[in-house]
């Protein structure tokens, strides 16, 4: 150890003390003050950990949070970052936080997609999770290609680390890469020729360049795809999801290689979550009867992105959505609930919201007409271009109510006419509400 | 419904970053109130250009790598799409369509990618920027103000017997210097606003829209949709 890392360490753990103790906080400050000091911290904290490092555009927080229930069932000793902590000063202060291990401790690590290589230049993880790319506030990293391109530069210095990745995505395909590549997927539907919607982002062929067809869809670009012109297709899948059993908004029953599943979350991308979390589970020797009973547990932790407040006598489910893809996921559960509910988006476009809000526009909002639903409610900070693309799609005028400030949003809940109230909220949007929220006592004032 | 206008949205499948199908789904939203309706029909990779079938049509931009395939995959279609242009067919094209119209751009990787010369500009690329952020320009013909996001490396410089959309009040436009924003050339109509456009100005969307269904029904009338005005303050709940 150097003077320098050692310096660095006590540094970055005594702010964190600080912190942590006097303010309730510490996420990135630690990290980054032990990074000034030695910039190679990282090399000295994660020597002794196993690292499983999780990327992609949609639900890294969710799939970290399954994977380490998983792997608690065998290995109890498991570091992790809390959700959003995901750069490099977030993921240094994760290791700072760390109590002192005796045994070769296993750190599962979430990591945004361009921060992979800022991770790998120091650390060798033994493997590495791709749950999916897609098109999101592109005003950040650009296009799917070159976000590929940057997760590939971080794994290019881990040669040897295993990959475990969607293979229904035709991206994950796409290269040929000198690591070992375990691949998970979607295998419960008959074979039926079909193509994606126009307006689906990533359908040329990798290979050849021409429109990909599909055998089988789940959504957006993934699923059991080929090229009728070259003949590329899906690789052959280790994990598969072989049965879908049944679909509620707050749980879901499956089979991955023939084990039974529940898992207590609804939406069909949060089972792409779950058989991510069994693939690590499975390649770290887990067996799928623990798995199965890992993922059944009861666990308000991992609803990440989804959660449930109760405003008068109304249940609101809140959820963040960013992008169209996540979107068209959240429309799709809230078809498979059978009480009545109504329905309320809220859109702002700051910076973390991403500053275009054209992405609206690729979701498929024309599905909202075709589920009774008796009242609406659009607002946020950008409540004109939400409130226009719902009276696009399809919503009665006299059945929306419009919202721009959202401090009057329980005011405007409670007036509904269903229990069931679900809100899909960009992500300002929904730190505006839950700040209401919590000074109203309705929820507590952490974040989630 | 009373009329029908058929839309092609050309290569939809690999040009629409960025929610550019919107712009239709507004044009029939404004469509319906004159009791019209509009199809549409996905025209790409080895499809066909028929010019006399379509009564508008919208090319919307995609990421790099699509649009160099679009680029070789367009030269095929040229002569139709030319043809359709110079008869006065009604076109939006916004972002890499609208480049493409043109004579070339440069690529992520500094190569000129062919396009079909259908209008007189021509887009050059920035060294490591790109022009992100809102944009509000004036389309000086009707004193119309427009709202959009532009996101674009490309620098595009118009040609002769090109007319901007706009002047740019706030923003950067085609290339960040002449103050124009898009292109105006017959019916055909060019932009790097995202949002979508028409989605976004009901003014455009409705001149469009218009310009479309008076090519096609010469004797109606469509005089309604000047009056039509979309009103987004109804039923807001303000603080008591």
């Amino acid at each position: 150890m150097s003077i320098n890392s050692t310096l660095a360490t006590w540094t970055g753990k005594s702010a964190y003390w600080f912190l942590h103790t006097f303010r309730g906080g510490g996420s990135s400050l630690p990290g980054k003050l032990a990074l000034k000091l030695d910039p190679t911290i990282l090399k000295h904290l994660a020597k002794n950990y196993d690292v499983i490092v999780i990327t992609g555009t949609n639900g890294k927080t969710l799939t970290t949070a399954l994977t380490v229930k998983v792997l608690r069932e065998q290995y109890p000793d498991i570091l992790t970052n809390p959700s959003g902590s995901n750069m490099k000063q977030g993921i240094v202060t994760t290791f700072l936080r760390a109590p002192k291990s005796h045994q070769k401790p296993l750190a599962v690590l979430e990591v945004d997609e361009a921060n992979v290589i800022m991770v790998t230049k120091y650390i060798t993880p033994k493997a590495f999770v791709f749950t999916n790319i897609f098109r999101d506030q592109m005003d950040r990293y650009g296009e799917i290609y070159t976000t590929y391109q940057k997760i590939l530069d971080g794994v290019a210095l881990a040669p040897e680390a295993t990959i475990i990745a969607n293979g229904d995505l035709p991206l994950f395909n796409s290269k040929t890469l000198p690591n070992p590549i375990l691949y998970y997927g979607f295998d419960y539907q008959e074979d039926e020729e079909q193509q994606a919607p126009a307006n689906t982002d990533g359908l040329l062929c990798p290979r050849c360049q021409h429109i990909l067809h599909y055998h089988s869809r789940t959504y957006s670009n993934m699923g059991k795809y080929y090229c009728p012109h070259c003949g590329f297709e899906r690789p052959q899948l280790t994990y598969k999801l072989n049965a879908l059993t049944e679909m509620a908004p707050t749980s879901s029953d499956f089979e991955i290689n023939g084990q039974a599943m529940h898992l207590n979350i609804g939406g069909q991308y949060n089972i792409y979550n779950a058989l991510a979390a069994y693939a690590v589970g499975r390649y770290m020797d887990v067996p799928a009867t623990q798995i199965a009973h890992a993922l059944s547990e009861n666990d308000e932790q991992v609803f990440g992105r989804q959660e449930i407040f109760h405003v008068g006598d109304k249940d609101v489910t809140l959820i963040l959505v960013k992008n169209p893809v996540g979107l068209n996921q959240v429309l799709q559960m809230i078809q498979t609930d059978d009480r009545p509910f109504s329905f309320a988006a809220l859109l702002n476009a700051n910076y973390a919201d991403g500053i275009d809000t054209s992405w609206i526009w690729d979701g498929d909002f024309e599905k909202l007409p075709e589920l009774n639903i008796p009242a609406y409610i659009s607002g946020g900070e950008r409540y004109r271009d939400i409130t226009f693309r719902l009276k696009v799609a399809g919503v009665p005028e006299d059945q929306l109510t419009i919202i721009p400030d959202l401090t009057e949003m329980t005011a405007a809940i409670q007036k509904l006419p269903t229990k069931q109230v679900y809100v899909v909220a960009t992500y300002t949007a929904m730190l505006q509400l839950r700040k209401e929220l919590a000074s109203q006592g309705i929820i507590d004032g952490g974040m989630a | 419904m009373t009329y029908t206008l058929h839309a092609a949205h050309l290569y939809g499948d690999l040009m629409n970053t960025y929610g550019d199908i919107g712009n239709i789904l507004a044009m029939r939203y404004y469509a319906k109130a004159v009791d019209a309706d509009i199809t549409v029909d996905l025209v790409s990779l080895d499809d066909p250009f028929d010019a006399d079938k379509y009564d508008f049509a919208l090319f919307g931009g995609g990421q790099d790598y699509e649009q160099t395939i679009v680029s070789k995959d367009l030269q095929t279609k040229k002569a139709a799409l030319t043809a359709y242009i110079e008869n006065g067919g009604p076109m939006l094209a916004i972002c890499g369509g609208f480049q493409m119209l043109g004579h070339y751009y440069i690529g992520a990787h500094g190569e000129k990618i062919a396009g079909i010369g259908a209008l007189d500009h021509y887009t050059l690329s920035q060294d490591n920027n790109r022009f992100i952020g809102n944009i509000t320009i004036e389309n000086t013909e009707t004193n119309q103000t427009y709202y959009g996001f532009e996101n674009h490396n490309g620098t595009t410089f118009l040609g002769e017997g090109e007319r901007p959309l706009g002047k740019v009040l706030q923003g950067n436009g085609n290339n960040g210097k002449d103050q124009t924003e898009g292109v105006i050339y017959k019916n055909t109509f060019g932009s790097y606003f995202h949002g979508p456009i028409l989605a976004r100005n009901e003014a455009l969307a409705k001149r469009i829209l218009k310009l479309a269904l008076e090519r096609k029904y010469a004797d109606a009338d469509f005089s309604a949709l000047d009056q039509l005005n979309e009103d987004l303050t109804k039923n807001v709940v303000t603080k008591p």
